[in-house]
């Protein structure tokens, strides 16, 4: 499969379909009615989503609702008086906006690096004819057969003998190297003509130039799939750093979550209020970027 | 797969030879660096490891295979074994048949599909510790959404967080949750990339819509659905996150894991590297195992 290209246009094509005129079915393009299959299945389709967005929605509904409705038996789906004092004691007590600077900060840091010396090992490998191409190929593969988990205490001795436990550097450089990203930029590049690299060196342009200024900007959909997977990643991730950052000041989200989660004295509607925050910047990140992310899982995952 | 610029680099090199012939190495070296200091030697070294012993975190002394066979006899290992494999086979069985059913759907569905698709995929962009959290408040005996439906049409209210035995039925399906709007866009972009033609010509021989999808859709889908399986294999085996703040392990440790079990061991106390490594040395064993096998069925699959 290749690469499209299209993913790069400007997505909101011109109005899907011909406005069609007043036809009198309702969920039918083609003016007849719809099969008994299609209805069951789009019953099915819609009853299933509902189903899979239903625990978030009346999670996202419990955080407005006073700590005596949450342990009322029969218990309630619509808050009887809405309010957001989760939400402010909850963030408060808790120094949200400490553990949202270091989400912040190793999520955007780690992606740039990532995407940067991802990008660049996908060209030396996709673009060059150089000794021991092959074998560095096929050590970047097979190290997706290493995850973190099963390597997590000889990693952490690492991490900890260069002095980098209970920094951001810790949480930042260790997993930037990600083998997928690598793999995902490669296969794109590939397909990108020799011969522009070519006009480029006879023009004068040096090798770094030739990287920076032609290849990584028509590497953007690659780019963006990889940017978009890398944030979801490092936002969510726990494990690492919940072994690298035991100080709490320099935890992240998810893992003093967690720990405030696994707090008896914490009214349990506040953890709640607290986790419907978190859940928000990557949805907003999805929704926008729908159709990169769709495109890209399909490139990433069928080769 | 030769690139045709390197080879009119090589012409050209007596000019600039240093930077044309220098710069691969230059470009693969950042990312070269951190995969050898943080994944390569930390593998070699977790499999040295587990041939040593250290009560305390700090001093090692070699003991053979004695990690091996202590742990090999240890009962409670043998748990988290049973309880892993019991986790993993329900969630790889369970999330690939209802991913493929659900793209089969998708697939065929044209109204709405993206919105459909982004409301399956919600539970891929939460946080696995807030996943853990907000299904913790769910499947509550008493309070909780699941019991609220499931006592509405008269079935009950199972304590999911407090029966060992349900509580692993709780994780194989959160974990499905999690992961089926993933499993099902790789599923339907494999959909997507099947020939239409076939369909067309299978219509006009006559076959009915059920015969389409069992003669063509399967079988020309079984290299994606390899790929879905291999990688809820491995999701599975490595499960952790969100059963951490679901159930902690519990209750009385069925719901704990292998990578909960090689976490606990290495960082809390009491320490037991030693025994961790040999564990983690064990699982990365079980997963290629698993892994080349699914492969080679794969493989050999498409060439029947």
């Amino acid at each position: 499969m290749s690469a499209q290209p299209s993913t790069q246009s400007r997505s909101v094509s011109p109005s899907s379909g011909p406005a069609s005129p007043a036809s009198r079915t309702w969920s039918s393009t083609t003016g007849r009615p719809p099969s008994t299959g299609a209805v069951v299945r789009t019953t099915v389709l819609i009853a299933g989503a509902l189903a899979v967005v239903a625990p978030v929605v009346w999670a996202a509904l419990a955080s407005f609702k006073t700590q005596s409705e949450l342990a009322q038996t029969p218990p309630t789906l619509w808050p009887h008086q809405p309010t957001l004092d989760n939400y402010t004691t909850g963030l408060k007590a808790f120094d949200f906006t400490h553990y949202l600077t270091n989400s912040l900060i190793v999520t955007v840091s780690a992606t740039a690096l990532t995407l940067v010396i991802n990008s660049m090992a996908a060209y030396g490998l996709s673009k060059y004819n150089f000794r021991g191409r092959t074998v560095l190929f096929l050590i970047t593969l097979s190290t997706i057969m290493i995850p973190l988990q099963v390597i997590l205490l000889p990693v952490y001795q690492i991490v900890s003998s260069l002095g980098m436990t209970n920094s951001l550097l810790g949480l930042i450089i260790p997993p930037a190297a990600t083998p997928t990203g690598v793999f995902l930029l490669r296969q794109y590049m590939l397909t990108l003509p020799d011969e522009m690299i070519e006009a480029a060196r006879i023009d004068g342009a040096g090798e770094w130039g030739i990287f920076w200024r032609i290849i990584l900007p028509l590497s953007r959909p690659a780019l963006a799939v990889v940017a978009i997977f890398s944030v979801i990643w490092r936002w969510n991730d726990f494990l690492w750093p919940l072994i690298v950052a035991q100080d709490e000041s320099k935890q992240t989200l998810p893992v003093a979550i967690a720990r405030f989660a696994s707090q008896q004295a914490i009214p349990f509607n506040q953890i709640l209020a607290v986790s419907v925050v978190t859940i928000i910047p990557v949805v907003i990140i999805f929704l926008i970027l729908q159709r990169q992310i769709i495109a890209g899982l399909a490139q990433g995952a069928i080769k | 797969m030769t690139t045709l610029a390197p080879q009119v680099g090589r012409q050209r090199s007596r000019r600039r030879p240093t930077s044309r012939t220098l710069a691969p190495y230059l470009f693969v070296f950042p990312n070269m660096l951190i995969f050898a200091v943080f994944t390569i030697w930390p593998a070699i070294n977790g499999l040295n490891l587990s041939f040593y012993d250290s009560s305390n975190g700090r001093t090692f002394r070699p003991v053979g295979t004695e990690n091996y066979t202590s742990i090999l006899s240890d009962a409670e290992f043998w748990a988290v074994v049973r309880h892993t494999a019991a986790f993993t086979i329900g969630f790889v069985a369970l999330s690939t048949a209802v991913a493929t059913a659900l793209a089969l759907m998708l697939h065929a569905q044209r109204r709405g599909r993206g919105a459909l698709s982004a409301a399956y995929f919600l539970p891929v962009l939460i946080s696995p510790v807030v996943v853990g959290i907000v299904w913790r408040a769910a499947l509550d005996r008493q309070t909780g959404l699941v019991n609220q439906v499931l006592s509405a049409v008269g079935l009950g209210q199972p304590g999911w967080l407090v029966e060992p035995s349900l509580a692993i039925v709780a994780i194989i399906l959160v974990g499905t949750w999690i992961h089926l709007g993933f499993y099902a866009m790789i599923l339907l972009s494999g959909l997507q990339s099947i020939d239409t033609s076939l369909y067309e010509a299978a219509k006009i021989d006559g076959s009915t819509p059920w015969q389409s999808i069992r003669l063509i859709t399967l079988p020309l889908l079984r290299p994606t659905m390899m790929v879905v399986i291999i990688l809820a294999t491995i999701a599975g085996f490595q499960a952790f996150d969100f059963i951490y703040t679901l159930t902690g392990g519990g209750p009385v440790r069925a719901t704990t894991l292998m990578v909960q079990y090689i976490y606990e061991n290495g960082f809390s106390y009491p320490i037991a590297y030693g025994l961790a490594s040999a564990a983690a040395v064990i699982l990365f064993v079980v997963v290629f195992v698993v892994t080349f096998v699914n492969y080679v069925i794969g493989r050999r699959s498409e060439a029947i």
